[in-house]
């Protein structure tokens, strides 16, 4: 956490010197004005957002699936574990644990990498709070639309790549 | 400062996603989403001024045409590899990846290469993966994840060039600098 700031702030530092010694004050200036409108276009709307996301992550049950996707669940399971991923709400914090403890459940490995990949991709809480608000509806349905195969060609590839080292 | 269309549409869901709090678990439930999202904003805000701040600074770096020539409708298999990259090496969460690919479409990148960018991010992104994957699920799980979705981000960015070209997908334009 603190050390994924100092990386993420270093790199703000190391931008602003580069703008800084190209454009010099003007330009940070620039910068500062663009991204403080973005913001202000986001003060209402994304505490609105996560407080809507927190609530879904209370209501909605995860534990009760793992029966479905075993080892031996194939493609149907690899299908319901993306689905799975799709709903599973909260950052890498939560949803990591929440896919270890699924794992160690008795679920099956390409079955998980479906169930991470869909969580990565289709993350519906993440489209709600972050990139509905900031690129917009249409952009978001694009995006979900363009990946809904991905859960399944990772969990294909995945079963595939075990295949191969077994 | 006035609430907008979409500002509406987040509050409507709040309230909805609330009152399904309270119906399901009663008063403590809906304690437990406000303590999350208090919990969650004070995690996100320092991270999301970074990223903003990125979005801004970034913009003032490339010049539109540059973007465009890289990353815009033409860019071809090497934008989408190029976004595919930048994706995988942008470090922090969606707090600070949304931004960025606002500013980058702002800059005339298409949305296959920002589709290519965000699904990079999303499953092979190298930050999440030292500091989350690695640690909790272990070497070999890691290896085989993410080898399984390395090509993906560039299915993603492919497809969503096909499908832009559909009525109902057709990108509004980008917002004004």
């Amino acid at each position: 956490m603190i050390a994924a700031a100092v990386v993420i702030w270093t790199i703000v530092a190391a931008l602003a010197l580069a703008v800084g010694r190209k454009q010099g004050r003007p330009g940070l200036r620039a910068a500062g004005e663009m991204a403080l409108d973005q913001g202000r276009g986001l003060a209402i709307r994304l505490p609105l957002a996560i407080l809507a996301a927190s609530f879904l992550i209370q209501v909605l049950p995860v534990d009760a699936l793992v029966p479905y996707i075993g080892p031996q669940s194939g493609v149907s399971g690899i299908l319901i574990a993306a689905v799975m991923g799709g709903v599973l709400p909260g950052g890498p914090m939560t949803s990591f644990p929440i896919a270890l403890v699924i794992l160690q459940g008795g679920a099956g490995l390409p079955q998980i990498v479906a169930l991470i990949t869909g969580w990565s991709v289709f993350a519906l809480h993440r489209v709600l709070a972050y990139e509905a608000p900031i690129m917009g509806w249409r952009f978001a349905a694009l995006r979900l639309v363009a990946s809904l195969i991905l859960p399944l060609a990772a969990g294909l590839l995945a079963q595939g790549l075990i295949a191969l080292t077994a | 400062m006035r609430l907008s269309k979409t500002d509406l549409v987040f509050l409507a869901l709040a309230v909805i996603g609330g009152a399904v709090c309270l119906w399901q678990g009663g008063l403590p439930l809906v304690g437990a989403g406000f303590a999350e999202a208090g919990w969650l904003l004070m995690i996100v805000l320092p991270q999301l001024a970074a990223g903003l701040l990125m979005g801004g600074l970034i913009s003032r770096l490339v010049s539109r045409d540059k973007v465009a020539a890289l990353l815009g409708t033409q860019s071809g298999m090497r934008g989408l590899l190029l976004a595919s990259a930048a994706g995988a090496i942008t470090p922090g969460g969606p707090f600070t990846s949304f931004p960025i690919v606002h500013a980058l479409w702002v800059a005339g990148a298409d949305a296959g290469a920002l589709i290519a960018y965000l699904t990079a991010w999303a499953l092979i992104g190298l930050n999440r993966l030292i500091v989350w994957e690695l640690p909790l699920m272990g070497a070999e799980f890691t290896l085989i994840r993410t080898l399984a979705c390395l090509p993906l981000p560039i299915v993603a960015g492919l497809i969503a060039r096909a499908l832009v070209r559909l009525p109902f997908f057709t990108m509004r334009k980008a917002p004004a600098e």
